[in-house]
């Protein structure tokens, strides 16, 4: 039975060839790109899965009240860990993970700068990193122990066994190779190449027991059976129990199965997260395979004629409707088979650039067997969803009328039809219209006005002896007219790495709890970053010793703290005072989609960790770079000279927005290509099935553009309905997607317009080409063969 | 074998009520050959399609190999037709996507008959109607006397006591068609029992027995043997 279905199938889909084209590509688009979906879609929904204590590993997060609103956040004072193992004997480790560091090591005559971070030593004990030599239990516990990655052990030691080896880091201090740790897989937040021990921060003065200071994360293990609860209401008053200044500060846990999907938080809630694109991620997907499989139910029941005295002839020799449906299905599962192959095919074609525009090293391992079943379970649901509706459709047939050779009327065939391509047509709409919403967003944000010249200006962070011999490197820019400018500052120009609301002057209302960007920088800042002075000066230490104590305002700082005059006004932070003498226009640090933060700009008196350099506009920028090099080495050897731009910084900071752009366009694109494909072969029939009419309307003295208007009209409608259903629907989601950025276009009508037109000129593409061949063809030919 | 009686059928349309049988009666016992003729809309169709299973009567009784056939629902209908019953069609109703071979083999399948001894059967058969050469073309490749001669072939391959032939020389020449005859009488000769319908005077000769229908009734009957 099975074989005579799979015969027939097969021998139709090889007489169809153009039908068989169009039904296999559309599905095996759509299943890949439901593959690539559900591949990042594992990815995100088993980040830092692998650990075996994962039930038992919790976050502490803080909560506390500004200006009325509750926020939260998990950076922790780093005292904190010693407090939680004192008192709450339910808890089995706490292991403190710092910011992440970026040293220098040399062995040998290598040099490499690498990304790793510092750690309590029961890092191990805690989250489930396999060690390949050493052992987890006292890797890290010699404050000069390093456990390396195992890439980046080959990187330093090529094939030396490195267990034992001396590495020197930072040019100062050698550390012992204690442990080799297999490569961190790609979906956990811990992706270090090295591990140095907490005890090394202590030694070098950068551990404090100051409760005024978040600066690290927190991460607790509880002991097995330990009850979360209760211990949640024990831990919420930590922070009053050991800090006199913690005001309403509380703390929590929060649960390591949450942190990546849920960890927005509005107002003290979860509110959504990484977990909302999931969802937004399956839908597109969903609904790009349910485009698919329309395409496959409108082609097969358009063209059921040809099916028909199969069916009826089968029913005659005694087929029940239930082993034809079976056949049906059967046949559609072989159709998504076949699909499944190619899409497997296309995914592996797309999965580099999909990777790039996700971040993600996702591919698919062949191996797996999970894998398989849900390649399998994706080829059976859409085959099953394909092919249920012609299956009940097709074998409904009455014999009778069948082998009698009734014709059914085309119009009635194609009626429910319509439905479907609206359904289609909607969703092409919606993605057009959320591609142009999004571009325009973007070039929006782009061409605002950053308040400072982002162009020719070079920094280079601090590394090594750049610090010590900063005045004679400065000296020496200058001197050969390598740079017309340079400043250093406590942070790049395009990131805010400090703030506080801690900040004092004269009138400052108590309860006042805004956040103050702050920021430092030595010497001639408004000239090295081309900013704006709108009042006052910008910092000379050549002229004014007093500028080590001198602060520069923006706009909006003068703004928050209600000053009228500000200049000459004192400002108290961090133990000191320091004067206004400047005020500069708004300028964009952080993201260029939300409003200008207040900002402080503090003088030399303060820490720094970036050169900036400003080269003299026109010159030439290799040579610049060459020079400046030599002069880095000169002053800096062990270290290797790594600078950026900051219009590339800044041109980063749409990065992501892009690629959130260019998803749309795939996605768009993808969609608007299957939906053709099924308009398409929607085209063909009707075109196929009004060959009588056509040939009597045109002897009957009809034009071919006539004949055109009268083939194209219909779907011409429906993509018009498609529009007026798509564009509130995608008026409610661009708002959404708007609300985000305080800084944003406004939706108008006319980009709605664009998008219907614009599907409305792609379907007209579609089906003018059957339609124009039905219209010219031969009357007399096609009457005749009645 | 079949005893009809007062059997009633309505088609309807959105505006049109057309009375297909009207109170028909009829009997025929086993191993008969009878031919049913009449103009064009007096119901033979109909009738044949009853007798065939593939259509339900409105009201009246039909009863087959002493059962009581009217108001059986699908599943029964078909488990009956495919034991019972063969066709013959004037447009042969063959399937172009399967070869001589595979369209007689069909019925079999569908009685769930075993591989082998389908294959057997189905050479006996092509055999006897002397178109075993041309069993792997498709019907395309076939005259219409051949592509007849393998719907006959069908009809018959599952040993049915009835076949039902709706015009079967209709889209033949006569040499052709007299072959179809000629292959109809020898089944009937053999024991099965034959219902014809026919606008061929000719044709209706080779039976033992012509109804005349008008208006979805009977109207005469002629007996020929």
């Amino acid at each position: 039975m099975f074989r005579n279905y799979f015969v027939i199938a097969i021998r139709n889909l090889l007489k169809n060839k153009g039908f068989t084209f169009i039904n296999i590509s559309g599905l095996a688009v759509g299943m890949a790109c439901a593959i690539l979906i559900m591949l990042w879609v594992e990815s995100e929904l088993t980040f830092d899965g692998f650990h075996e204590n994962r039930d038992r590993i919790y976050e502490a997060w803080n909560r506390d009240s500004f200006s009325g609103e509750l926020q939260c956040w998990s950076v922790t004072p780093k005292v904190l860990a010693k407090y939680i193992r004192e008192d709450f004997p339910e808890v089995q480790d706490v292991v403190r993970v710092d910011w992440g560091a970026n040293y220098l090591f040399s062995y040998k005559d290598k040099r490499i700068k690498e990304d790793g971070n510092i750690v309590d030593s029961g890092f191990f004990n805690m989250f489930t990193f396999k060690l390949l030599k050493g052992d987890k239990k006292t890797a890290l516990n010699g404050s000069y122990n390093i456990v390396l990655s195992e890439s980046f052990a080959k990187k330093i030691f090529g094939n030396e066994d490195p267990m034992g080896k001396i590495l020197k880091v930072e040019n100062s201090d050698n550390f012992t190779v204690t442990g080799i740790m297999e490569d961190a897989p790609d979906n956990t937040r811990f992706k270090y190449k090295y591990l140095i021990p907490w005890s090394y921060a202590r030694l070098k003065g950068n551990d404090d027991e100051n409760w005024g200071n978040n600066s690290t994360r927190s991460y607790v293990l509880l002991k097995p059976n330990a009850s979360i609860e209760s211990l949640q209401t024990k831990f919420k008053d930590i922070r009053k129990k050991h800090d006199n200044e913690a005001g309403t500060g509380e703390m929590f846990l929060y649960p390591m199965s949450r942190w990546r999907l849920y960890s927005n938080f509005t107002n003290g809630k979860e509110d959504g997260g990484l977990i909302n694109m999931v969802q937004l991620f399956i839908i597109i997907a969903s609904f790009i395979l349910l485009i698919a499989c329309i395409n496959f139910m409108n082609l097969s029941t358009a063209r059921s004629e040809k099916r028909a005295r199969e069916v009826g002839i089968r029913k005659v020799v005694g087929a029940r409707r239930i082993g034809l449906i079976g056949q049906f299905i059967s046949e559609s599962i072989l159709l998504a088979l076949l699909g499944g192959i190619l899409s497997i095919g296309i995914v592996l074609l797309a999965l580099p650039g999909f990777n790039k525009l996700a971040d993600k090293a996702l591919f698919i391992d062949f191996t797996n067997g999970w894998y398989w079943m849900a390649f399998f379970m994706v080829v059976i649901i859409t085959g099953l969803l394909a092919g249920s509706y012609p299956a009940f459709f097709l074998s409904a047939f009455n014999p009778v009328k069948v082998l009698k050779g009734l014709k059914q009327q085309a119009n009635k065939i194609i009626t429910p039809r319509k439905v479907l391509v609206v359904l289609q047509f909607t969703f092409a709409i919606v993605l057009i219209v959320a591609t142009i919403v999004i571009r325009k967003q973007i070039g929006y944000a782009q061409a605002r006005q950053s308040g400072y010249d982002k162009n020719n200006l070079m920094y280079h962070f601090l590394t090594g002896d750049l610090e010590k011999n900063y005045d004679l490197l400065r000296n020496d820019l200058l001197q050969e007219n390598i740079a017309s400018s340079v400043t250093k500052t406590s942070s790049p120009l395009t990131e805010s790495w400090s703030n506080s609301w801690g900040m004092e002057w004269e009138g400052k209302d108590p309860n006042d709890k805004t956040l103050f960007n702050r920021f430092y920088a030595d010497n001639q800042i408004v000239k090295t970053a081309g900013m704006e002075i709108i009042k006052g000066r910008d910092f000379d230490l050549n002229t004014y010793k007093t500028d080590s104590f001198a602060i520069l305002v923006n706009e909006a700082a003068v703004k928050a703290m209600g000053m009228k005059d500000p200049i000459g006004k004192i400002i108290r932070d961090n133990g000191a005072e320091w004067t206004i003498i400047g005020l500069v226009k708004d300028f964009i640090i952080e993201s260029p989609y939300k409003n200008v933060n207040p900002m402080l700009i503090e003088g030399a008196g303060g820490w720094f960790n970036v050169i900036n350099i400003r080269y003299q506009t026109g010159s030439n920028m290799q040579s610049n770079i060459k020079k400046t090099e030599a002069l880095f080495k000169k002053y800096n050897s062990e270290y290797p000279f790594e600078y950026k731009f900051v219009d590339d910084d800044y041109a980063a900071k749409f990065a992501n927005e892009k690629k959130t752009g260019t998803m749309a366009t795939v996605f768009a694109i993808l969609t608007i290509f299957i939906s053709c494909l099924g308009l398409f072969g929607l085209s063909t029939f009707m075109a196929e099935n009004r060959v009588k009419e056509i040939g009597i309307r045109k002897i009957l003295g009809s034009s071919i553009t006539g004949i055109v208007g009268l083939l194209s009209k219909e779907f011409m409608i429906l993509v018009g309905i498609s529009f007026i259903i798509a564009t509130p629907l995608a008026w409610l989601a661009m708002g959404k997607l708007l609300d985000q950025f305080t800084y944003r276009i406004d939706l108008s009508l006319d980009l709605f317009i664009y998008a219907g037109l614009g599907a409305l000129l792609i379907a007209l593409a579609t089906i003018s080409f059957q339609a124009v061949k039905a219209a010219v063809a031969n009357p007399v030919r096609s009457l005749r063969s009645e | 074998m079949i005893k009809i009686t007062n059997l009633e059928k309505v088609y309807r349309t959105e505006e049109v009520e057309t009375v297909a049988l009207n109170k028909l009666s009829l009997e025929v016992k086993e191993g008969e050959f009878v031919s049913v003729m009449g103009p064009s809309g007096c119901g033979k169709s109909t009738l044949l399609n009853i007798l065939g299973l593939l259509d339900d009567p409105d009201k009246g009784s039909f009863i087959f190999n002493e059962v009581e056939v009217a108001g059986f629902n699908e599943r029964k209908r078909a488990d009956m037709r495919k034991h019972n019953i063969g066709f013959v069609f004037q447009s042969f109703n063959l399937i172009d996507e399967l070869t001589v071979f595979e369209n007689v083999e069909l019925p079999l399948i569908y009685t769930g008959v075993k591989s082998a001894e389908r294959k057997e059967k189905v050479e006996k058969v092509l055999d006897k109607m002397q178109i075993m050469h041309r069993r792997n073309h498709y019907p395309q490749q076939l005259s219409g006397g051949q592509q007849q001669r393998v719907a006959v072939a069908r009809a018959v391959v599952n040993n049915p006591k009835l076949i039902l032939a709706d015009e079967p020389t209709g889209n033949l020449d006569s040499s052709n068609g007299n072959e179809v005859m000629q292959l109809l009488t020898e089944l009937n000769e053999q024991g099965t029992t034959i219902i014809m319908v026919t606008h061929s005077e000719h044709d209706s000769r080779y039976s033992h027995r012509i109804i005349r229908m008008l208006d979805g009734q009977t109207v005469t009957e002629n007996i020929l043997v």
